[in-house]
């Protein structure tokens, strides 16, 4: 009952993070120069078309009376109307974000359980090859940009060795193979580095020896008593990172061909479409506000003391 | 076990009969292309940029027809029979009978007028200049009618068409993708019209089966088209946000035709001019690259500055290092492929030490001028390296131009209010008549492109020209006009025109680009092997 109390306040404390990151947002693009007629249009728009189009979408109103309309028709499920693409925001943010939930999952599949993974051997093989390889994997995982590793594994796995698809989605899930591992990497790199770095630390500790005494293999002290403490500071980064993996899905979904909510934004901002902009900016927060509930739960699966806690 | 014997082999035989149909039917021919960006509409009347769907789905009264040796003609199309008045002012135009939209419903006149309408009243509109121009349609515009006074339907296949002034150039106004024929009974009776692929119908060669937005969109032959088959069964157009991806698919075969505009020259020096040399069609981007120079600025409102501007940028080494010297240095603003381009236009001479004369005998002294040179930073890095050269060629002479970098959206928007001082721009030719260009930049209705051109006469003499009946007469007019603004004026520096290459795969046996080099072809004019 108190962790749905504590869920319940975390989400009613989400609302004024959000009405901040649309105000944000909106007076953001408002300061910067850009036209969002002119920019559909292009370089063949008369000035009386941009007139009669901006009057017709209310972007002739100032500023205030836009936000008010924006703001009172979100409490009413309306995210407004793209400029660019004539369709609701809402339709648009649900046609693409299968792709993205698809990528971003798959990314998190690749980032946690390889990072994990990598994490554990190189704690228990300290100082030992599978120990160097594995930091270097990380090490390089989190050096290489991610539109680098993009290139990379296109090139060698999808053009040279015809492995899996070049781009696109026609051919189902094999087409989020290789996004998936140039996405989640990155992540993998720091969930195995701090995983190592604090299975080591309660590997020191007594519980862990008494663990031993008692007649557990060290795999066995690993799995079934050091790593569930271990994970916990883990699970933060973990939660962390979902943000940078709904970030790093704009390029690799440009780089693949991915029709996902990264290249709505991109378009969202480069055709200053403010109200698609707000729409895919607060969607993205709203994710990002629900990992880190999840994360919170989380916690508590894995240490009942702070269940008590809360 | 002769019985299983006789059994295998009479199944064998019977499968092998099955198989003949399938071994004989001739193999589908699938077309795969890619775009850089999604469409964002099938309807024309709300784009200025999305002409792939309105030049394959759709037809219009009148085509441009590339000849066998590059010329261009107009042609009627869905047009068996046209005249025009003493006056100029109305034209009779008779449809080709029998032509249907691909549901089977015959195109008619009303459907021409509808589509006049449409143009003019759907909401966001932005396409509608060629249909303002006809009697009526500023009332339609404004609400104060409820249909266009200027089109008068006579018969299914009979009407006149009115225009408010004589326009001489109509006719070549008429072949703009903006001008395709839609379905009225299509469009009013359902919801989806230039959304849904089921309610976009037109009468062209093919048919809208599929669009998946930011994916792909199929189309497929229209069984029902009036002309002749194309030879492509199936189009599909990726959406293929990143230009290396594109070039890896190309050679990977899973693209039969590459728009090189897309990738880097160096790219396209290493890889296409070499290992596939062979399979390059060039085409030209019919219009011209120029750099603008506001005359409202201090310094660029004085002609011997902008003269001196000409002669300063070596023109021939922007065109050989940045595009591999594919393309045509241009002299004037009607560029060549447009008619009226006028190949006697006194030469651009690259200069700088008359430039530098011309500037201290004006009385300027060396670092003085400065101005922005504003760059759309969106418009790549060869433009980019574009400005860099022509910003070290005029402090060569001594002017210092400042290379400031807009995204797209803040970079136009700055080019509306008509301050920016100078920039490197490029006119693709909507339709083929000089009016195009002329009327758009140099005509007293010009706005929003930041050049300001003083000279009222030829202001004037712009807005009159499109009235002259006489065609020849008209295009001494236009060269007339055209010398005064980069001769006399030297109100802009032309550049060149740019080639624009596309590189065919192996399935595909010929193409012929778009007459003005639009990266929207139409697929009528590819043949596959």
């Amino acid at each position: 009952m108190s962790t749905l109390k504590s869920i319940v306040r975390r989400v009613v404390s989400a609302i004024p993070v959000l009405i901040g990151v649309v105000l944000v947002i909106y007076l953001i693009l408002r300061i910067l120069p850009g036209n969002a007629i002119l920019t559909m249009m292009g370089e063949h728009a008369r000035e009386e078309v941009v007139q009669q189009i901006s009057a017709e979408l209310g972007l002739d109103k100032p500023w205030y009376v836009q936000f008010w309309v924006y703001i009172t028709g979100l409490f009413t499920g309306d995210m407004g109307t793209s400029i660019k693409y004539h369709k609701p925001v809402s339709e648009l943010i649900a046609t693409y974000f299968p792709v993205t939930i698809k990528l971003s999952v798959l990314a998190a599949l690749v980032a946690w359980t390889i990072g994990i993974l990598c994490g554990v051997v190189s704690a228990m093989r300290k100082d030992r090859l599978a120990d160097r390889i594995g930091m270097g994997f990380s090490l390089l995982g989190i050096s290489v940009p991610v539109f680098m590793t993009a290139m990379v594994l296109q090139y060698f796995f999808a053009y040279k060795l015809k492995w899996f698809p070049i781009q696109g989605t026609k051919e189902g899930l094999v087409c989020y193979v290789l996004p998936a591992i140039a996405l989640g990497w990155s992540s993998a790199g720091s969930v195995a580095r701090l995983t190592r770095s604090t299975l080591l630390e309660v590997m020191e500790s007594d519980y862990i020896d008494t663990a031993r005494a008692k007649g557990r293999s060290v795999p066995g002290a690993v799995v079934f008593h050091a790593l569930r403490n271990a994970l916990i500071p883990v699970v933060t980064v973990m939660a962390i990172q979902i943000s940078s993996l709904l970030s790093g899905a704009v390029i690799t979904e440009t780089i693949f061909s991915l029709p996902g909510i990264g290249r709505l934004c991109i378009d969202a901002i480069s055709g200053r479409d403010v109200p698609l902009l707000q729409g895919s900016v607060i969607f993205a927060t709203v994710l990002v506000i629900a990992g880190n509930l999840v994360a919170d739960c989380l916690y508590s699966v894995l240490d009942p003391r702070i269940r008590k806690e809360v | 076990m002769r019985k299983h014997l006789a059994f295998v082999l009479a199944f064998v035989m019977v499968m092998s009969l099955a198989a003949i149909p399938a071994y004989a039917a001739e193999e589908e021919k699938v077309l795969n292309l890619a775009s850089e960006s999604d469409i964002l509409t099938m309807d024309v009347a709300l784009t200025t940029d999305d002409y792939f769907i309105p030049h394959n789905v759709f037809d219009r009264l009148f085509e441009i027809k590339v000849q066998p040796d590059g010329s261009t003609d107009i042609v009627p199309s869905l047009v068996e029979d046209y005249s025009v008045s003493d006056d100029g002012l109305t034209y009779s135009f008779k449809l080709v009978e029998g032509v249907t939209f691909s549901n089977g419903e015959a195109l008619t006149a009303s459907d021409v007028k509808y589509t006049f309408e449409h143009l003019l009243t759907v909401p966001g509109a932005c396409n509608y200049d060629i249909a303002q121009e006809v009697s009526g349609a500023q009332a339609l515009l404004d609400g104060e009618a409820e249909e266009l006074e200027g089109i008068v339907v006579e018969d299914d296949y009979n009407f006149t068409l009115t225009l408010e002034a004589v326009n001489a150039g109509y006719i070549a106004e008429l072949t703009s993708p903006a001008m395709s024929i839609i379905d009225e009974q299509t469009v009013e009776s359902t919801d989806g019209f230039g959304m849904e692929p089921a309610d976009t119908i037109g009468s062209g060669p093919y048919v809208v089966s599929e669009w998946v937005p930011n994916d792909h969109f199929t189309l497929t032959r229209n069984e029902n088209y009036w002309g002749e088959a194309p030879d492509a069964d199936v189009v599909v157009m990726n959406v293929v946000p990143d230009a290396n991806t594109q070039n890896l698919m190309f050679q990977n075969g899973e693209l039969d035709i590459i728009d090189l505009d897309a990738l880097d020259a160096s790219i396209i020096d290493s890889t296409y001019k070499t290992t596939y040399a062979d399979s390059i069609v060039p085409g030209y981007r019919v219009g011209v690259t120029f750099m603008s120079m506001n005359e409202t600025n201090e310094y660029l409102s004085d002609v011997n500055v902008r003269k001196a501007i000409q002669m300063a940028i070596d023109r021939q080494s922007l065109l050989d290092n940045f595009y591999g010297g594919d393309g045509i240095i241009e002299n004037g603003m009607i560029a060549t492929g447009v008619w009226g381009h006028n190949e006697d236009l006194e030469p651009i001479v690259y200069d700088p030490e008359a430039a530098k004369a011309l500037l201290a005998d004006a009385g300027y002294e060396e670092g003085e001028i400065t101005f922005e040179f504003s760059l759309d930073s969106s418009s790549g890095d060869t433009t980019s390296m574009v400005y860099q050269q022509i910003a070290q060629d005029l402090a060569a002479v001594g002017i210092n131009a400042e290379i400031q970098s807009y995204d797209e959206s803040a970079w136009l928007d700055f080019r509306r209010t008509e301050e920016m001082p100078a920039f490197v721009g490029t006119w693709t030719m909507d339709y083929n008549d000089p009016a195009n260009i002329l009327a758009t930049f140099f005509s007293n209705s010009t706005s929003g492109r930041s050049l300001n051109y003083a000279d009222q006469d030829i202001k004037d003499r712009v807005d009159a020209a499109s009235s002259i009946l006489d065609d020849d007469e008209r295009m001494a007019e236009y060269q007339a006009i055209e010398e005064a603004i980069v001769v006399e004026d030297a109100a802009v520096v032309p550049l060149y025109e740019r080639a624009h290459l596309f590189c065919i795969g192996e399935k595909v046996e010929s193409f012929v680009p778009h007459w003005a080099g639009f990266s929207n072809f139409f697929v009528r004019d590819v043949q596959m092997k």
